[in-house]
């Protein structure tokens, strides 16, 4: 089981809120104020050998499922995203692309490299081009002896500086259109590269100020044939179908930065008392609470469902995998700021028990940004647009009941199944249109109809013929989010229904379900039936102070956690009680 | 005869791609050189997925969805579509 290795990593990380501890909160800020990684942080991760996470079973390391990769990176983003993003997730954008697409020895390269230790920097940014990675202009031409000679430079790559080896994108062929590039696992070790290989000076950033951002300009370096990854000129394709699964995983990590500022928020909450109350009982505050938990159950109900769908349903991965990574990272940094602003003034400390809100907050929309940001994620769904109408939104394919199963088994991932697109199918909102289980709520099916009815009307939106690419109007791109949040919906659903049956108490109550249906309702104004909404907020929070006194996450895993809850202090007599 | 039911021609096809391409571009068919490679009109990667799914949807078949990437221009497209509809003829 899974089980194992979030819950070690977590105990190897051990308790954030121990003053005395080098992978605590404490030191996670003062790494933070020096714009460093935390070295104790790094070499925790070395010891548990974080990279054996990225590279496949076969090739000797322990990546065999994507939701269960998502789920061994919370402990990291739960204290650090910076950690997170700069140590782990750019070796796993790396990796794919070899894995996906590698020759065997270059597979066995890639991971040897991983698993002992070193970096592979994932340089597909040109500050002039963005995301648009067919439009790079780093290039080669051909050099002596049937080598390549590379040219061009990459810019705003973690971990550049300190890399053993890069994955790249690159022109190989003069032809304007699409089979002209080809990928490149670059060996930055050899000796002769000092003119041919320069690393541009490491760029200061706002958040995520421990990882190192810099760029790198290549003059005429010389490669063999043998750094070409895949068939030549077929790089833009192997890297639009590698993108469909490292951006399924960024979002379950994601997850763990929301989780502590739910949980220092929290904290905070029922420690302050004002006008004779806790703070967390005045009914603002209940609200903003109990919605971010929702919303985090949400995130992990979508990201789950996207990630398992890559095992599952391969060939019609894309579209959802580029929604999710979009609507979890809006709704994580919404949510973040929202309990920022129950925290009030003390979210702008930099010291102190909440100072890690601080950074969090900063953190996570820059970590949402890393690797494709939600407008690029939307631009490649919006050429998708009028396919998914004519088909998926008129006749989704039955949902099958395996992409919910939190803990169910899983296939092993075949990239030979992946495609471009996926020819307007949909194979999540079925789920919505399903006859209710026994004893589902009557609030729950109105809530499932209403987005139903939602996804039939978008099928009926003409979008004009300009509008099928990234330089469509906002139409388009307010259509494609909308999408995201029925699938958003749909996943919600389906997930409490599969797993209503576990003996957590939170998924088997649908009040988080309903809450969060209603929010995501809410989020593109569709017009929901009233319900007992009190009712189901109060529920809902007695399940979110049952998860802290428990000391669990906030997700649906429900992973014991290192340490001890938040200390409340011993409350002053109230003198009114006393007559 | 239904589209699908009888042979196609390779100058129906061809003109039936012209459509979608000035479709694409919001511009008169006749501003369409079928000889020229659609990404210099400015239909690039992106644009190909979706003509990929049109003719998909027109002819009944599936094609391998780099198909425009690999035939750029609307006549190698319509030699390469010729063959393969010819080819489930009965």
């Amino acid at each position: 089981m899974n089980g194992r290795r979030p819950a070690e990593l977590e105990r190897l990380l051990g308790d954030p809120l121990d003053p005395d501890s080098p992978l605590g909160h404490r030191e996670t800020l003062a790494a933070d104020e020096r714009g460093e990684p935390s070295a104790a942080a790094e070499a925790a991760l070395d010891t548990y050998g974080l990279n054996a996470e990225f590279v496949p079973v076969e090739l000797g390391g322990r990546l065999d499922r994507l939701d269960r990769l998502s789920h061994v990176l919370r402990p990291v983003f739960r204290r650090d995203c910076a950690l997170g993003v700069g140590y782990g997730i750019t070796g796993f954008i790396a990796g794919v692309g070899v894995w996906s697409a590698g020759s065997t020895e270059q597979r066995r390269r890639a991971a040897e490299l991983l698993l002992s230790g070193g970096r592979i920097a994932a340089a597909y940014t040109e500050l002039a081009h963005g995301s648009d990675v067919g439009r790079g202009e780093l290039r080669t031409e051909p050099g002596p002896d049937g080598s390549l000679l590379l040219t061009g430079g990459k810019q705003m790559i973690n971990n550049i500086e300190r890399a053993d080896a890069a994955v790249t994108l690159a022109r190989t062929g003069d032809d304007p259109g699409s089979r002209s590039h080809s990928q490149l696992l670059i060996d930055l070790t050899t000796a002769d590269r000092d003119k041919a290989v320069v690393i541009r000076p490491r760029l200061a950033t706002s958040a995520l100020r421990g990882c190192h951002i810099a760029g790198v300009d290549f003059t005429r370096f010389p490669l063999g044939r043998d750094s070409i990854v895949g068939e030549p000129g077929r790089g833009l394709e192997n890297v639009m179908r590698a993108f469909q699964v490292t951006r399924a995983v960024l979002p379950g990590m994601m997850l763990g930065g929301l989780d502590t500022q739910l949980r220092t928020v929290l904290a905070f909450a029922l420690e302050r008392r004002l006008y004779g109350r806790s703070v967390a009982e005045l009914p603002y505050v209940r609200s903003a609470l109990t919605g971010a938990f929702a919303d985090l159950l949400v995130c992990d109900s979508l990201a789950t469902v996207t990630a398992r769908s890559l095992h599952l349903r391969p060939e019609h991965a894309g579209v959802l995998s580029a929604l999710s990574k979009y609507l979890v990272a809006d709704l994580v940094q919404d949510a973040a700021q929202r309990l920022a602003a129950v925290l009030g003034a003390r979210s702008f400390l930099r010291e102190g028990p909440y100072g890690i809100v601080q950074k969090m907050l900063r953190d996570l929309p820059v970590a949402a940004l890393a690797h494709a940001g939600g407008t690029v994620c939307r631009a490649s769904v919006v050429p998708q647009l009028p396919a998914l109408a004519r088909r998926g939104w008129r006749e989704p394919e039955p949902a099958p009941a395996d992409l919910f199963r939190v803990n169910g088994a899983l296939p092993p991932l075949d990239y030979g199944r992946l495609q471009l697109t996926p020819r307007g199918a949909d194979v999540l909102t079925s789920v919505l249109g399903e006859q209710p289980g026994p004893r589902e709520p009557a609030e729950l099916a109105a809530l499932c109809a209403a987005f139903t009815g939602e996804l039939r009307r978008m099928a009926e939106v003409e979008l004009p013929p300009g509008d099928r690419a990234v330089t469509a109007g906002p139409d388009a791109f307010a259509l494609a989010a909308r999408y995201a949040v029925v699938l958003a919906a749909a996943a919600c659903v389906g997930i409490w229904r599969h797993n209503r049956a576990d003996t957590d108490r939170l998924l088997a109550d649908p009040a988080w379900a309903i809450t969060a249906l209603r929010r995501l309702a809410a989020r593109i104004g569709l017009r929901v039936p009233p319900g007992p909404h009190s009712g189901t907020e109060a529920a809902l929070f007695a399940l979110l102070l049952e998860r802290r006194s428990a000391h669990r996450s906030f997700d649906l895993y429900g992973d014991p956690l290192a340490g001890q809850p938040h200390p409340l202090p011993a409350l002053p007599a109230d003198p009114r009680t006393t007559e | 005869m239904t589209l699908a039911a009888r042979p196609h021609a390779l100058e129906e096809i061809r003109n039936w791609l012209v459509g979608r391409a000035a479709f694409y571009l919001e511009r008169p068919a006749t501003a369409v050189d079928p000889s020229v490679p659609l990404v210099e009109y400015g239909l690039d990667s992106v644009y190909a997925l979706a003509f990929c799914g049109d003719i998909e949807d027109e002819y009944d078949i599936v094609v391998e969805q780099t198909l425009a990437w690999d035939h750029p221009t609307v006549d190698a497209m319509a030699a390469h579509l010729h063959g393969i509809l010819a080819g489930e003829q009965p």
